[in-house]
């Protein structure tokens, strides 16, 4: 056999398997440890944890966090990061409660009419932040983790700017009733969570622009030869990741009807755990959206079971970080077993998959 | 260094701009410093100058942990909660003992917790080659859960005496009818701190395996480099860095809070990037992140002087960041389709 011909079967074997171990393996554990924490915290205080209302907060919890998670995911798959996606989303809440305040204060029959417009004005702040932060990484060459570093103080500054700090209060009334209100049990935003979610699976698994995506992330430069315009690609997925951030503003104000700048200021770091931890390999190529789905409601499950048995937010921070390091080492540790096992016997050391 | 193919115009111009264009910082410093000094000549003052050095102690001890990070291919987050994690358990153990380990007693039990936090972080990185970033945010979670969980959640107001009177004592004190300033002791460690730095990347071995490593770890480690032992040492020592920052915290505020720092880390890597610093690994210099840090400095502390409200300094900063990034991406960019030449090799 040739060199070439090996390193060919090699390439093919590799990337066989990592897929595989990306895809599948990511799929079951995530199931295995919602059900496992699940279980846990049923064992442990049966009657608090499930108590139908518990369930129900954690169904209304998740879809915030859920939705920037899916956005990071997406940045993700292209080898990128976004650090703005809640920055983005505060502009949005602050942007749709000023209009809706002001129009209240002015001319409050037509408020009810302005309200959807003014909702959708809110995705159309997100979008135009997704697109500045496309122009940055794209056209400047920016890298992600610098320009959405940049981006995300200079949104973060006109958040400040605007409101001078302050809570603002007055947010459309028919969002707080959106996020009271229940289908046969399942919270409406629950329902919107899940259907945003399958739309981006479809996007990315089912149209040129997400195979595109995915083929940028797994290899810029292949994608490059391919004739796939490397701009093109990264403006689309920001502007994603921007309306994305803009509707979880939206979803901000349906929990709570007051926006401010400062609002879900740890989010970012939960949303790379919930990314990394539904299987998304960070250095791009490989991520699913029900992975990512089922890391969210996994880590809402802990943090309302750590409330059930009366530990604190430090100690959900501290569990926080364990499994997501924990869940890097072990998913590094079986990689590179794999990939070592069917290969020639000699050491080997695997390749860094998960650069730097 | 092989200059020679060049003209003595373009050599000049190399030389002023230095390696990672610490000359254009120098420029847009000096240019902002005159700005302001002539739409509010109280800004050019020595009061404003020693105010400006004071607050950049904690700010540049922070930025150089993190450029020695940077350079060695990495992006550290958890440096904020490691800092407040060892001054804040030191000084608590200090008051709940009910005893004073003196000065020096202080630094090197917190410089003790953050080589321990640091190795953490080094041990994960090192051994598993997981990515920076994502690694030190869970620690940075985790390091802070255990400080606010177990260690106390109380915000301390006084301090061991020690370092309490260190708070007070100033190396420079102008005081006239026109004004006062004070210049404060704790600038001459972190000047000191600087210079070591800046030697020990560019004079010892440990400091050119980090740029090796940081411009290639592989070829790296075929050129000989004990590249797990050197991110082991350099996380440790960034970790021992961290803790001293958090020590000089505590004795500039007079108290120690649980809750400070964290949060801000973002700041400080803007200003190493800014100063230069590349965060592809194997690019940055110390003259170059302090420069970046009294730039960041002086835009939070000086843009109300000029009469700008300070709810811009954040977005400041970032038009900054992103301008500074902005000019050197592009610069990239248009290198790359240039035929290679001989560029000189340094740090």
């Amino acid at each position: 056999m040739t060199i070439k011909n090996a390193n060919d079967t090699l390439n093919t074997r590799m990337s066989g398997i990592i897929s595989r171990v990306q895809n599948e393996h990511g799929m079951v554990r995530m199931i295995v440890i919602l059900v496992g924490a699940f279980a846990f915290f049923t064992v442990l205080k049966p009657g608090i944890f499930l108590n139908p209302l518990n369930l129900q907060n954690i169904a209304i919890a998740s879809p915030e966090i859920g939705i920037i998670a899916i956005a990071m995911m997406i940045a993700m798959l292209t080898g990128g990061i976004d650090l703005s996606i809640v920055a983005i989303a505060n502009m949005s809440a602050i942007t749709i409660t000023t209009l809706y305040s002001g129009i209240v204060a002015t001319n409050p029959e037509s408020a009810a009419a302005a309200m959807p417009f003014i909702v959708l004005l809110g995705l159309v702040v997100g979008l135009v932040g997704g697109l500045f932060n496309g122009f940055l990484i794209s056209y400047l060459g920016i890298t992600p983790i610098l320009a959405t570093l940049g981006s995300m103080q200079i949104f973060n500054g006109l958040a400040i700017v605007w409101t001078g700090g302050a809570t603002l209060y007055g947010a459309p009334e028919a969002l707080a009733v959106l996020g009271k209100s229940a289908v046969a049990g399942i919270p409406v935003l629950f329902v919107l969570f899940i259907v945003a979610a399958a739309l981006v699976a479809v996007i990315i698994n089912k149209t040129p622009l997400g195979l595109k995506v995915q083929l940028q992330g797994t290899n810029p430069i292949a994608a490059l030869y391919s004739g796939i315009s490397p701009k093109t690609v990264l403006m689309g997925t920001y502007a994603i990741i921007g309306l994305l951030a803009g509707f979880a503003g939206i979803l901000f104000l349906t929990r709570n009807p007051t926006a401010s700048a400062d609002y879900g200021s740890s989010y970012i770091l939960l949303a790379i755990v919930i990314a990394v931890l539904g299987g998304t390999n960070p250095a791009g190529g490989f991520a699913t959206v029900t992975g990512v789905v089922l890391a969210t409601l996994t880590l809402q499950t802990v943090s309302s079971g750590f409330n059930a048995i009366r530990l604190s937010a430090y100690e959900y921070s501290l569990a926080q970080g364990t499994i997501l390091i924990a869940v890097m080492i072990i998913d590094q540790i079986t990689l590179k077993r794999r990939l070592r096992a069917p290969l020639i016997k000699q050491t080997h050391t695997a390749p860094q998959l998960v650069g730097k | 260094m092989n200059l020679s193919t060049l003209t003595n115009r373009d050599s000049l111009f190399r030389t002023l701009r230095g390696p990672n264009n610490e000359g254009i910082l120098a420029v847009v410093l000096i240019v902002l410093v005159i700005g302001m000094s002539i739409v509010n000549p109280a800004f050019f003052s020595v009061g404003t100058l020693f105010s400006i050095l004071r607050g950049s102690i904690v700010p540049l001890v922070f930025a150089l942990g993190v450029l020695i990070v940077i350079i060695s291919g990495g992006i550290d987050v958890s440096f904020a909660a490691i800092a407040i994690f060892a001054s804040y358990t030191t000084v608590a153990l200090a008051n709940n003992g009910g005893f004073d380990p003196g000065l020096v007693g202080v630094v090197l039990i917190a410089c003790f917790f953050g080589a321990v936090l640091g190795s953490v972080n080094g041990v994960v990185i090192a051994f598993f080659r997981l990515p920076t970033l994502i690694v030190t945010l869970g620690t940075q979670s985790i390091f802070r859960g255990i400080l606010l969980a177990y260690v106390g959640s109380r915000y301390i107001a006084n301090p061991p005496a020690s370092i309490d009177q260190l708070a007070t004592t100033n190396v420079i004190s102008i005081v006239n009818e026109n004004e006062r300033a004070y210049l404060h002791i704790l600038v001459i460690p972190v000047i000191v701190l600087a210079l070591l730095v800046a030697w020990m990347l560019k004079n010892t071995m440990f400091g050119r395996g980090i740029y090796a490593i940081g411009s290639d770890s592989e070829a790296a480690r075929r050129a000989g480099f004990p590249v797990v032992r050197i991110q082991m040492l350099l996380y440790t020592l960034v970790g021992v860095m961290a803790a001293f920052a958090g020590v000089l915290h505590v004795t500039l505020g007079r108290n120690a809070n649980p809750q400070s720092l964290v949060g801000n880390e973002l700041d400080v890597i803007a200003a190493v990037v800014l100063g230069g610093a590349s965060v592809f690994g194997g690019r940055g210099s110390v003259f170059g992140t302090v420069l970046g840090v009294l730039l960041i400095q002086i835009i939070n502390n000086s843009l109300i002087l000029v009469g700008v409200p300070t709810a811009w300094q954040r977005t400041a900063v970032g038009i900054l960041l992103i301008v500074g990034v902005g000019i050197q991406a592009l610069s990239a960019k248009r290198n790359a389709k240039k035929v290679f030449v001989t560029a000189p090799l340094e740090g």
